[in-house]
């Protein structure tokens, strides 16, 4: 499963994330983290339609085909819920 | 023995007739007042109170701040009494003043009444007639304040007064630094300084930055000031600013409802084109060789981020000048407070500066707090809307 993270450099929630992202990935090797910033990649912004808040993660499946997405500040113990969620489902 | 007694009679009448015609004669007292002032209010219904008890006693009352006639005829007297103080309530018997209101006033007030010298000047009364008589000697009983001490442990006596203007600006100063609105050209900047090698040059632009900002808002509240000063007596405009900290409560409890509602707390995208082209212009200012050229851009860019950022805060550094000038203190005094607001305002700012300076990694402040600050700062802002319209003596701190 691929993870999409939009982040931005000026943006302070994102800066607040960084640690937390961090800590995911190492506790979820079998998910493949890709970095986009705001501002370089608008293309890629506007295909996944991110809105106006940030940082957003996109959890896509092997098709590509977005599975939920995780908009702003979540705690660590929130993202790990909803990484469980999804594999239940899966 | 006939005449003896007869002279004996007439030599005591002329010793104490005199004073028995004193004792009925009246005495004069002139209160100056306002109707915001609590202690102005407690002086009144103490003398209302006195008024049966003391019925040779006149009270005069004029209400300063609502009338410029009373205020004109205060200014005289006052120049004629040599007092240069700025208070309410003044209160005038013959010759002698009395500022503020406390247990000390009240007891030298009734000593006044009942030792009244009938030899003395009119000063009030002879003002009101025209006559103008030679000033007097400046009193030693110049700007008494009211009794506003408390007691706290380990801290012992604390003035009211004296800490509660320093605390509402630093809170105020702090929750109006909270505001997300200029934050990101900060983090950007520091961004922008952390991958230049030169050390010396990273910390000068960003103080400068830092400095800048503190300018343009000093710059803006002394301005302000200036005007609530010049317009302190006139009520609609403390209504008018009443209704601005009404409007700024409103827009900031709106945005606590919201954050609330949305759930998602994160960094809210300014407008696209707006935000390229001021990251571009700081891209530009911090790869210019010339050192000079670039403290320019930053200073420019300091100036024009913080008037969006004060017209973002809603109001919050306007209320502040208002308390300040409904308090009615000397230069030196709203300076200092201004500098405290300001200090308290750039506080966040100074901490993701320094921690990213000394550690070269850049550090968020949570987007949760800004939601806070919101209901905060939304919260105060209603207060103060509403003191100001129906109780300011609140804001003034005449507990």
């Amino acid at each position: 499963m691929k993870v999409l993270k939009f982040n931005a450099i000026w943006c302070s929630a994102c800066l607040v994330m960084k640690k937390v992202f961090k800590h995911v990935e190492n506790m979820h090797p079998e998910l493949k983290f890709i970095n986009y910033d705001y501002d370089m990649d608008e293309d890629l912004v506007e295909k996944y339609n991110i809105g106006t808040t940030i940082p957003v993660l996109i959890f896509l499946d092997e098709n590509d085909q977005e599975v939920t997405r995780i908009v702003g500040e979540k705690s660590y113990d929130e993202i790990e819920e909803i990484i469980a969620s999804i594999s239940k489902e899966g | 023995m006939k005449k003896k007694l007869l002279y004996i009679f007439i030599i005591f009448c002329f010793l104490f007739i005199p004073q028995l015609v004193n004792a009925q004669e009246e005495v004069n007292l002139y209160l100056f007042h306002s109707k915001d002032c609590m202690h102005c209010q407690s002086e009144r219904e103490w003398l209302a109170s006195i008024k049966e008890e003391y019925q040779y006693l006149n009270i005069y009352e004029y209400e300063v701040t609502r009338s410029e006639e009373n205020s004109a005829l205060l200014q005289k007297v006052k120049k004629q009494l040599s007092s240069t103080t700025k208070y309410v309530p003044f209160t005038v018997i013959g010759e002698t003043y009395f500022v503020g209101w406390n247990e000390n006033n009240k007891n030298k007030i009734l000593e006044k009444i009942e030792n009244y010298n009938y030899e003395q000047r009119d000063i009030v009364n002879e003002v009101l007639n025209g006559i103008e008589g030679e000033p007097i000697v400046k009193q030693d009983n110049e700007e008494q304040e009211g009794v506003s001490t408390f007691t706290i442990p380990l801290l012992g006596n604390i003035d009211a007064k004296k800490v509660s203007l320093p605390l509402v600006a630093a809170i105020i100063g702090f929750i109006d630094g909270f505001n997300p609105c200029a934050m990101w050209v900060l983090i950007f900047l520091i961004s922008m300084l952390m991958g230049m090698k030169n050390k010396k040059r990273m910390w000068t632009l960003g103080l400068t930055f830092l400095c800048s900002s503190a300018m343009v808002y000093l710059l803006f509240m002394l301005a302000w000031l200036n005007i609530a000063i010049s317009l302190n007596q006139i009520v609609w405009v403390r209504v008018l600013v009443a209704i601005v900290a009404l409007i700024g409560a409103f827009l900031n409890l709106k945005s606590f409802y919201k954050s609330v509602k949305q759930k998602d707390s994160g960094c809210e995208v300014v407008d696209n084109n707006k935000r390229k082209k001021l990251m571009n212009r700081i891209k530009q200012f911090t790869s210019e060789k010339s050192f000079w050229l670039s403290i320019l851009g930053v200073v420019a860019l300091a100036f024009s981020v913080n008037i969006i950022e004060l017209a973002c805060s809603a109001g919050l550094p306007l209320i502040f000048t208002q308390i300040l000038a409904l308090n009615n203190l000397n230069w030196l005094a709203y300076f200092i407070y201004l500098i405290i607001y300001i200090a308290f305002f750039l506080l966040d700012d100074i901490i993701v500066f320094v921690v990213a300076m000394k550690t070269l990694e850049l550090t968020g402040i949570s987007t949760k707090y800004t939601k806070y600050s919101h209901l905060i700062g939304g919260l105060i802002m209603l207060l103060i809307g509403i003191l100001m319209i129906f109780k300011p003596e609140w804001i003034m701190f005449n507990f």
